[in-house]
């Protein structure tokens, strides 16, 4: 039976994907729910001291991956009519152990034993990630497309900003912002579900893991050359004092050089019009 | 009127002095073409942030593209900058009984210092213009800063092109070193290049405002010649060797279509070096 509803889910997955994707919008189910949620005017409502708005945009949902999913399914719990307090009032704490899980348990279980699982999970009224906050509730893409990936630096420089600034710095993170979609971005050294700091050895930045997680694009990769720091910030000399002073130095002397430069050539051209030496006939 | 006709019509022929070989022209060909390639190809990764650079790097064809345009580049940068050290060498073989520092040589000496005190002077009305052997103190700058430079970045340039067989000995550090020099020594470059040194001491000073085709035609008029190098003139005469570097040249409609050709490429490389120039300048101030 399972293998059944697999088997139609599957189909309708690939009819979603014939059909033009304007073609495909909600169930009737969620037109149900749409009726009142599609209301842009409906407001907002406060989940844990952050105002979110209670619209959905139908075109945005039914177009994604989630599209043809009842609201209910993540919305557990809720009814097609006025939601009464009992309905609403600890959703979201029942919904971020249960909503994604039921359906991704094998991303679910990685991501309870990460770093993010462990605050948001643990505690009520953390700010640490759920599923939702990086998939988006209603507008859940394929993370194997361009778009997401090209999302990810926003998305972790949300909160990890000064990572993703000294990140940007680097080549990847240049040839990212550049439009290069191979190089790798931070869920590609950090992993994406089962992000761990670099002191546990099971993190995939860790000192015994590093080399092979570098190794996974540059084949060959070795101890020193996982030591180069992708988060360095040039112009502090508290973040690496090496690279630090070689900025410092070219900085210095650019200032200088293009200081003398400017002076010379400024002052080259004065006594060129001055002296009359520009109108004289070519040479 | 009939003498002034045939004048234009038949061939002019010039006594010219020449200043550079075909080795000299060829290698300045190679250091312009790989030089703007490296720079278009490479500054937008430094101002990575900005529109400009996002509209470089899509109209070389992509970050992909452009990596294998800015290798394409340095390893004729590795050629010229072979050949240039080559000649050096046999330069400085070919001259040790006059000694390496003599007049006439690439290679610094004491009168620069006293040209440059000289020019400063000159640019105050304080004294007259100083008077140059067959390089200026900017010329030796420009070419020495080239070939210096090249040492610093292509080293650079081949530990990020080559981390894993650098990192078998250095530690993994030296990369972003690398990257810091590499970036920072091709602003001074291209400041160099583009501003200060080159385009404005070749093309845009007083004396040889608006172009000095002498890189593209190797000889320049006799007359401009003894105003512009009245040392290494008077060195010549006085050695008897003015003959050396005499030649004849006809001015026929292929050296005036060439010439066309040389002032649209010097034209062309001009503006591409002035939009850079703004787009660099305008990611520092902004």
């Amino acid at each position: 039976m399972t293998a059944l509803a697999a088997l139609a889910a599957f189909g309708l997955l690939a009819l979603s994907g014939l059909a033009a994707a304007q073609t495909v919008g909600p169930n009737a189910e969620a037109e149900k729910c749409l009726s009142c949620h599609g209301d842009q005017s409906l407001g907002t409502i406060d989940v844990g001291g952050v105002q979110k708005t209670l619209f959905v945009d139908a075109t945005v949902y039914g177009t994604s991956l989630h599209g043809l999913l009842d609201c209910t399914s993540c919305h557990l719990g809720f009814k097609p009519r006025r939601h009464v307090a009992a309905e609403s009032a600890n959703w979201l704490e029942t919904a971020k152990l249960t909503a994604c899980g039921n359906c991704h348990a094998d991303q679910f279980a990685m991501y309870s034993g990460s770093f993010h699982g462990h605050l948001a999970l643990g505690q009520t009224g953390s700010n640490a990630p759920l599923c939702a906050d990086c998939h988006l509730a209603h507008n859940v893409v394929d993370v194997h497309s361009t778009a997401f990936r090209r999302s990810i630096l926003d998305l972790c420089g949300r909160c990890h900003g000064g990572r993703s600034s000294t990140y940007l710095d680097s080549y990847h993170g240049k040839a990212a912002l550049l439009g290069d979609n191979a190089t790798a971005v931070c869920t590609d050294c950090h992993g994406a579900h089962r992000i761990l700091p670099a002191s546990d050895p099971a993190s995939t930045i860790s000192k015994q893991s590093i080399v092979q997680t570098c190794a996974k694009c540059h084949p060959g990769a070795n101890r020193n050359f996982a030591g180069f720091l992708v988060h360095v910030d040039p112009r502090s000399p508290h973040s690496n004092f090496w690279v630090w002073l070689f900025y410092a130095f070219y900085i210095t002397l650019i200032v200088c050089i293009f200081t003398f430069g400017g002076v010379h050539t400024a002052l080259y051209i004065y006594r060129g019009f001055k002296d009359g030496l520009y109108n004289r006939r070519g040479h | 009127m009939a003498s002034t006709t045939a004048a234009v019509t038949e061939p002019r022929t010039y006594l010219e002095y020449k200043r550079f070989s075909a080795f000299h022209r060829w290698m300045h060909f190679l250091v312009f073409v790989s030089f703007t390639v490296l720079v278009f190809t490479g500054m937008p990764l430094k101002y990575k942030e900005t529109h400009w650079a996002k509209w470089v790097m899509d109209a070389v064809g992509g970050v992909t593209a452009a990596g294998v345009y800015h290798r394409i580049a340095a390893l004729v940068t590795v050629f010229y900058w072979t050949c240039e050290v080559l000649l050096m060498v046999y330069v400085v073989f070919r001259n040790r009984g006059r000694g390496v520092f003599a007049p006439g040589s690439i290679m610094p000496n004491k009168k620069d210092w006293a040209d440059i005190k000289g020019m400063f002077r000159w640019f105050f009305g304080r004294g007259p213009k100083p008077q140059f052997d067959r390089f200026t103190y900017w010329e030796k700058f420009d070419f020495m800063s080239l070939v210096g430079g090249t040492v610093i970045i292509g080293l650079t340039g081949f530990i990020m092109w080559f981390p894993m067989t650098f990192t078998k000995v250095l530690p993994g550090v030296f990369i972003n070193v690398a990257l810091v020099i590499h970036s920072n020594e091709a602003l001074l470059a291209a400041g160099v290049i583009f501003i200060f040194v080159h385009l404005f001491s070749a093309h845009l000073r007083p004396e040889s405002w608006p172009i000095d085709k002498v890189i593209f035609t190797g000889s320049l008029p006799l007359e401009h010649y003894k105003e512009e190098r009245p040392l290494e003139y008077a060195r010549r005469v006085q050695e008897g060797t003015l003959g050396e570097v005499l030649v004849v040249r006809r001015i026929t409609w292929r050296t005036r279509l060439t010439d066309v050709i040389w002032y649209g490429i010097t034209a062309v490389a001009g503006l591409a070096a002035v939009l850079m120039t703004v787009f660099i300048v305008w990611s520092i101030f902004s």
